[in-house]
């Protein structure tokens, strides 16, 4: 039992020495960002209809700044305002521009301890004008880290 | 012949029964335990973000299991580059421990076992800072002071050996599990006291228990007779006395 008492003392020190070099900082892995999944459909059929060209241009108070730009494509994501309720988007679709403003309510919520916090929003609200725009729905509120659909762009 | 061959049986039999007897009982002290946790202050001394107390109390029911408590205080406080938290509370957790050493080798002194215990948790937590930045720029937001109630599970393999006489040190590898934080899915806290990091399901620890150790009651616990050894048998019993007294003289090793 004597060499009980050594591992206890020994575990001890190992202890100690294994915190004392644990603490380094960690890097965030984890996916911060929250994005609006907006679908692209035909309208009448509500098939999926791929874009020839997509640009979304955010209106934000120190100028403008392009989210997405791709061609070809049948869905796009998008961040919004995390500081304001309320974000507008010049959606230009086929080289045709159209301005959607969405209405939302904001919370923090935790990543990890090393990424820290990001913002999920809950939409609330939309308007949009119809140059190439048919319809614009809300599919699913809930714009979070999950990657679900929550628009549906009819044009 | 049969009532001399009886006479040498009962003999025998008184013999062996009387010898037995002697070898099948140990006597080991039941304990009652008190301690303090002392990795907590070790670890707030070499510049740890958390400050953490333990005390610990524990019962022998018998020769093999015991029931303790543990309670903890703890505060942590973090700043980083995108949020500043802070959460402090008390914890207790009630364990069953059971100890693998046989009574003769524990002696009431020695564990070498493991615990299985729930955890509660009362803390508040607050973040006065919170930034979050995209391509449209920084959201800023906080939240205030609130308090939570969580639980969890853990297990702890440990040992504990005695120091000197009524005193006893041991370390404990922590488990946990986390039931609930409490605080819903958005605002999990960065540290839970008791717990850890709430963000994982999981948690790993350490703690380092000195104790002081108060025997309240002694029983006798019957232990497994000495097995003999045949020729199919190489190797000794663990309870049975030092090696070499136990062999009849001549026989084979």
């Amino acid at each position: 039992m004597r060499s009980l008492k050594h591992i206890t003392v020994a575990l001890l020190a190992l202890i100690i020495m294994l915190s004392a070099f644990s603490c380094s900082d960690k890097a965030c892995y984890e996916e911060m960002d929250p994005l609006l999944y907006t679908s692209l459909l035909e309208s009448g059929t509500g098939d999926s209809k791929k874009a020839d060209s997509v640009r979304v241009i955010a209106a934000t108070p120190s100028g403008q700044v392009t989210l997405f730009k791709q061609n070809a494509v049948t869905f796009f994501t998008l961040p919004l305002d995390p500081a304001n309720d309320l974000s507008e988007f010049y959606v230009i679709v086929n080289g045709v521009s159209d301005t959607a403003v969405l209405t939302y309510t904001r919370r923090p919520h935790l990543v990890s301890a090393e990424c820290g916090y990001t913002f999920l929003s809950d939409l609330t609200g939309l308007r949009t004008t119809h140059n190439i725009i048919d319809t614009l729905i809300i599919e699913n509120k809930s714009v979070s880290l999950d990657g679900e659909k929550n628009l549906r762009l009819f044009y | 012949m049969a009532k001399r061959t009886c006479v040498c049986f009962i003999s025998l039999m008184i013999l062996l029964g009387g010898r037995v007897g002697a070898q099948d009982t140990v006597t080991v002290p039941l304990n009652i335990r008190a301690g303090f946790d002392i990795s907590g202050p070790v670890m707030h001394l070499i510049g740890s973000d958390l400050t953490s107390y333990g005390a610990m109390a524990s019962l022998d029911i018998n020769e093999q299991y015991s029931a303790s408590l543990r309670l903890r205080y703890s505060s942590y406080s973090i700043s980083e580059f995108n949020y500043d938290f802070k959460s402090s509370g008390v914890s207790a957790v009630i364990s069953g421990d059971y100890n693998f050493l046989k009574p003769k080798v524990s002696a009431g002194k020695y564990f070498t076992g493991i615990g299985l215990g729930y955890g509660i948790s009362f803390y508040s937590q607050e973040a006065s800072r919170i930034e979050y930045t995209n391509p449209w720029g920084t959201g800023t937001d906080s939240f205030s002071l609130s308090r939570h109630t969580g639980h969890f599970i853990e297990v702890t393999p440990g040992v504990r050996t005695e120091l000197f006489p009524g005193v006893s040190i041991g370390w404990n590898l922590v488990l946990r599990m986390l039931i609930s934080s409490g605080a819903g899915r958005d605002i999990k806290p960065v540290w839970m006291p008791g717990f850890g990091d709430a963000t994982s399901r999981m948690s790993t620890g350490a703690e380092y228990y000195v104790s002081i150790t108060i025997p309240y009651k002694k029983i006798r616990v019957a232990i497994k007779p000495k097995k003999e050894l045949t020729d199919d048998e190489g190797e000794e019993n663990p309870e049975s006395e030092p090696s070499g007294s136990s062999f009849a003289p001549g026989s084979r090793l």
